[in-house]
């Protein structure tokens, strides 16, 4: 097999896992979707990474890739503890919430392009016939939940 | 070399386009239209770079590579945060799938376990912590997705035309022919000992940097534990106006 024709395809593999990474990452206003996003772009410089190695026959590619791992794993755990505080503390996933963030210069992002989609159809489920006790209802379930 | 750019920076274009009207823009029409789009793109960059080796192996390798990349757009493009992660994890295994074609056995198995095993399912337990019901109007719009799409496909086009044209160069021959004239005995990461002599070098090479990231992950543990226990609990948090 040619190692640089190898080299070449996987190089544009990554430069598109990449890119589309970064466009979600721009553009998507969901947290987590942010998140998957930027994991995506790792990605994509992993791919890169290994073809690298393996065109050189050095195992450093492969190395900076399990040292990629580990911080994705890392951070990971820390960005999505910082989500679920910014979660509690405004109810919404939405990073538009937090924008009073942004620069001195920078324009206000007004909910400009919002339609109404269609609402979904009614879901129709399977009814029981109720029997025993009704259970006492968990308090502390019901004030946790209905702020959502 | 005109054909080449040519080429190109049209699969730049319908890649920039495919991408605005399939992201979610609060309208409905175009999304079909965006995958096309972006589908004929990721065609034009492939008809682009040769072919590895036989048509076997490049079957293989255009089907994983085809996989990873739509299912990567599909995370993008989905709205729903859901699909996203599970179109992330068919990405991973794609991803998986192209170590394992390069000889990267351990990174391949690592791939699997550590991303699509368990950062994607902390990202989905996470999700359905903290998934308010039905679909989010935040979920349905996108911050300056034209302009995003441009500098994604810009970035994309730069890329794909330096590499294409950097390995068409004819003064390319004269290139360190690194692992091309190597016989098989020499090649380290193709061996039957490829795992073995992965971790002779981690743990003989790079031990410093295992340590490091081991305490990185302790750091990292410690972090998220003093983040999270600053939650409030419920009871505390009802008095607050929220919004």
């Amino acid at each position: 097999m040619d190692e640089l024709t190898l080299l070449e395809n996987y190089l544009i593999v990554g430069a598109l896992l990449f890119g589309i990474g970064l466009v979600g990452f721009f553009s998507r206003r969901n947290m987590i979707v942010m998140f998957l996003s930027a994991e995506m772009m790792l990605q994509g410089v992993s791919v890169s990474l290994v073809a690298w190695g393996r065109y050189h026959n050095d195992w450093g590619g492969q190395m900076l890739v399990i040292f990629i791992l580990t911080v994705a794993a890392c951070e990971a755990a820390i960005a999505l503890a910082v989500v679920l505080t910014l979660f509690h503390k405004k109810g919404s996933l939405d990073i538009a919430i937090w924008q009073q963030l942004r620069e001195e210069n920078q324009p206000l992002y007004v909910e400009s392009q919002m339609l109404q989609l269609p609402a979904e159809p009614e879901a129709h489920w399977p009814r029981l016939t109720p029997a025993g006790v009704e259970p006492e209802p968990d308090l502390e379930e019901v004030t946790h939940r209905t702020h959502l | 070399m005109n054909q080449v750019l040519a080429v190109i920076g049209c699969a730049t274009v319908l890649l920039a386009v495919g991408m605005w009207l399939s992201l979610p823009r609060g309208r409905a029409w175009g999304r079909s239209l965006g995958w096309v789009l972006v589908a004929a793109s990721v065609g034009l960059l492939a008809s682009q770079v040769p072919l590895v080796g036989d048509w076997a192996s490049a079957s293989v390798f255009f089907v994983l590579a085809a996989v990873t990349v739509l299912a990567a757009v599909a995370t993008v493009t989905f709205r729903s945060p859901v699909y996203a992660a599970i179109w992330f994890g068919l990405s991973l295994l794609g991803t998986a799938g192209l170590f394992l074609f390069q000889g990267a056995q351990f990174l391949g198995v690592a791939t699997v376990v550590v991303y699509a095993g368990a950062i994607l399912v902390t990202f989905l337990f996470v999700l359905m912590l903290a998934q308010p019901k039905g679909q989010a109007p935040c979920d349905q719009t996108s911050w300056a997705a034209p302009l995003s799409a441009l500098t994604g496909a810009l970035v994309v086009g730069i890329l794909t035309l330096t590499v294409v044209s950097v390995f068409q160069n004819p003064t390319m021959e004269n290139r360190p022919r690194a692992a091309l004239e190597l016989t098989v005995l020499e090649n380290e990461i193709l061996a039957e000992q490829h795992v073995a002599h992965l971790g002779a070098q981690l743990f003989s090479k790079h031990l410093v940097a295992v340590e490091v990231a081991g305490t990185l992950l302790l750091v990292a543990l410690v972090g998220t534990v003093a983040i999270v226990s600053q939650i409030r609990r419920p009871d505390e948090w009802r008095g607050q106006s929220h919004g």
